[in-house]
């Protein structure tokens, strides 16, 4: 079918969204990325409300969306109660942040990120599997759109926390960095206890600094785990639907020999050419650039495990994976032809 | 409970397309859109010239097939599309939002985006002709007198027709005999099509 631009950005854009703070909340739940969480939750809702203005350019009629809107067995009514769930929940999140002022919220308020952050992907993406379209009509499709999430957002929380110099990206700098702040705060415990003098204060600032450093470290690790294994589950679900994709060409409806008297020049109908043209833009496109590059850029970042390659592996991984997820997107439009498709 | 719906006899069609034709005068389609198409199918067998009686090809038209259960109203986020009192699939245009999921939805693709108006269309069945007891047109325009409209659940021998445009005819009486075997349906993925297609002594292609 033709390419729906709209639905195309709001699918991949919702899939960054909720990546993003379906990270954000799994590290949070490990009480870890405090500096960068507000960032990464404001990253999160923005590309969300572009998300949601993209599709409003999908719909020829936005005004009537409120005249009867709500049939529950609608993919579109489903999305829209999740992604006001999600609203909800982001902005509890907020609020959370905004209380606890040092970047931490409740452990279970982490794992309602991950949960929310995974319906809303599953949600979105089980709209379009449809049986009237045989391409789409596997749960592989809902899969390929987990998968460009967990490419994209453990990506985009890595360089946001390069950026922000956060534990977990880059433990060798960030430990550094950690150190100072470990010292200044053992400076100020020690302006307490100046009476103990000077070996006092030395032991107070390689204490604190000993336990920021192993913090920043089995940050580092746990964030390290989320990107890998995310990456590379990501990377599989998006290698399974292009395999999917591929061979749906069996799965149409023949009839044989065919003609169209109101299209007399058209060629008959070969799904197997339709599904060879998009070859290139799905394999190279969606699975090499969005979605190997991605893993083996994640992979290097977190083994190197330094900020200034989280900045520039993270971004381009972030990049590829968007560029991909569209190239995907693109390629599902295309061989998203009726099972019955000579009309 | 009434299913309205039409049937085909596939061996009287003669490919006219004076049913696609009517249909757009009757209901106004825009250039370039059908509510319903005439396809040639086949030849299906070798071409051997006229001296080979093996190959063959028949007349499918195809239209919305008002499904007993449609995806495309279930996939409707405001009811626009929704089934009416007599089985028919049809699109309330003031509630439609314009969003195609349920020309997604489709197996057979007959819906469009009507650009003008902002809503999809299909065939209403000529609701408008239906509720006054009238045929659809294109039942009534049938150059082959091979479409017959009726209620299912009444059974396929009632189904009505027209001869030369204008007396009523009825399947069971007009039509050469058929069994369940030669009655055929576009392909089926869940939806349950209503509208059926008679097709005796050759090999229903592509579907059940």
């Amino acid at each position: 079918m033709e390419l729906q631009w709209p639905l195309i950005i709001f699918t991949t854009l919702v899939a960054w969204s909720a990546g993003v703070f379906g990270t954000q909340g799994a590290l949070a739940s490990g009480g870890h990325a405090c500096r960068s969480q507000m960032p990464l939750l404001a990253i999160s809702v923005a590309l969300l409300a572009v998300s949601g203005i993209a599709v409003f350019f999908h719909l020829e009629h936005w005004e009537r969306i409120f005249n009867g809107f709500g049939h529950l067995s609608s993919g579109i009514t489903q999305e829209f109660i999740v992604i006001v769930v999600f609203a909800v929940v982001a902005v509890a999140y907020f609020v959370f942040l905004r209380r606890s002022g040092d970047g931490t919220v409740p452990r279970w308020m982490g794992w309602l990120a991950v949960a929310i952050s995974t319906v809303l992907v599953v949600v979105c993406a089980h709209s379009y599997v449809m049986a009237a379209r045989p391409a789409w009509n596997s749960v592989l499709e809902v899969l390929s759109l987990v998968g460009a999430a967990l490419l994209m957002g453990p990506a985009t929380c890595g360089v946001v926390m390069a950026l922000r110099k956060d534990a977990g990206a880059g433990a060798r700098e960030d430990g550094v960095a950690d150190v100072a702040d470990g010292l200044a705060a053992a400076d100020a415990a020690a302006g307490f206890g100046a009476s103990d003098g000077e070996a006092s204060l030395r032991a107070s600032h390689g204490a604190v600094g000993s336990e920021v450093v192993a913090r920043s470290s089995h940050g580092a690790r746990a964030f390290g785990r989320i990107a890998v294994i995310g990456a590379t589950v990501g990377a599989l679900c998006v290698l399974s639907f292009a395999v999917f994709l591929q061979m749906s060409g069996g799965s149409f409806v023949d009839v044989g020999y065919h003609f169209d008297p109101v299209r007399p020049t058209q060629a008959m109908v070969d799904p197997a050419a339709v599904v060879a043209i998009q070859a290139p833009l799905l394999w190279a496109g969606g699975v090499v650039v969005g979605a190997f590059v991605p893993l083996a850029l994640c992979w290097l970042a977190v083994r190197k495990g330094t900020i200034g390659l989280w900045k520039a592996c993270g971004s381009t991984a972030v990049l590829c994976a968007l560029v991909g997820a569209v190239c995907l997107r693109v390629a599902f439009y295309n061989l998203g032809l009726s099972v019955f498709m000579f009309y | 409970m009434t299913q309205y719906a039409i049937v085909t006899d596939v061996n009287r069609c003669v490919g006219c397309l004076a049913c696609s034709v009517a249909c757009k005068a009757v209901n106004d389609v825009p250039v370039g859109s059908f509510w319903n198409k005439v396809l040639r199918i086949g030849p299906n067998a070798p071409i051997g010239g006229a001296g080979d009686p093996s190959s063959y090809l028949y007349f499918l038209t195809v239209q919305c097939q008002h499904c007993a259960d449609p995806e495309c109203v279930k996939v409707c986020p405001t009811e626009a599309s929704h089934i009416a009192a007599d089985g028919t699939v049809q699109i309330d245009k003031s509630k439609c939002i314009g969003c195609q999921f349920c020309a997604m939805a489709c197996p057979y693709n007959v819906r469009y985006l009507n650009e003008e108006e902002g809503v999809v269309e299909k065939c209403t069945l000529c609701e408008q002709k239906i509720a006054q007891g009238e045929l659809p047109q294109c039942v009534s325009q049938c150059g082959g007198m091979a479409r017959f409209f009726g209620d299912l659940d009444q059974g396929l021998e009632g189904f009505e027709g027209a001869e030369n445009g204008g007396e009523r005819i009825k399947l069971g009486e007009f039509a050469l005999p058929f069994d369940e075997s030669d009655v055929h349906h576009l392909p089926n993925v869940g939806n349950n099509p209503s509208f059926a297609y008679i097709l005796r002594g050759h090999e229903w292609m592509g579907g059940e």
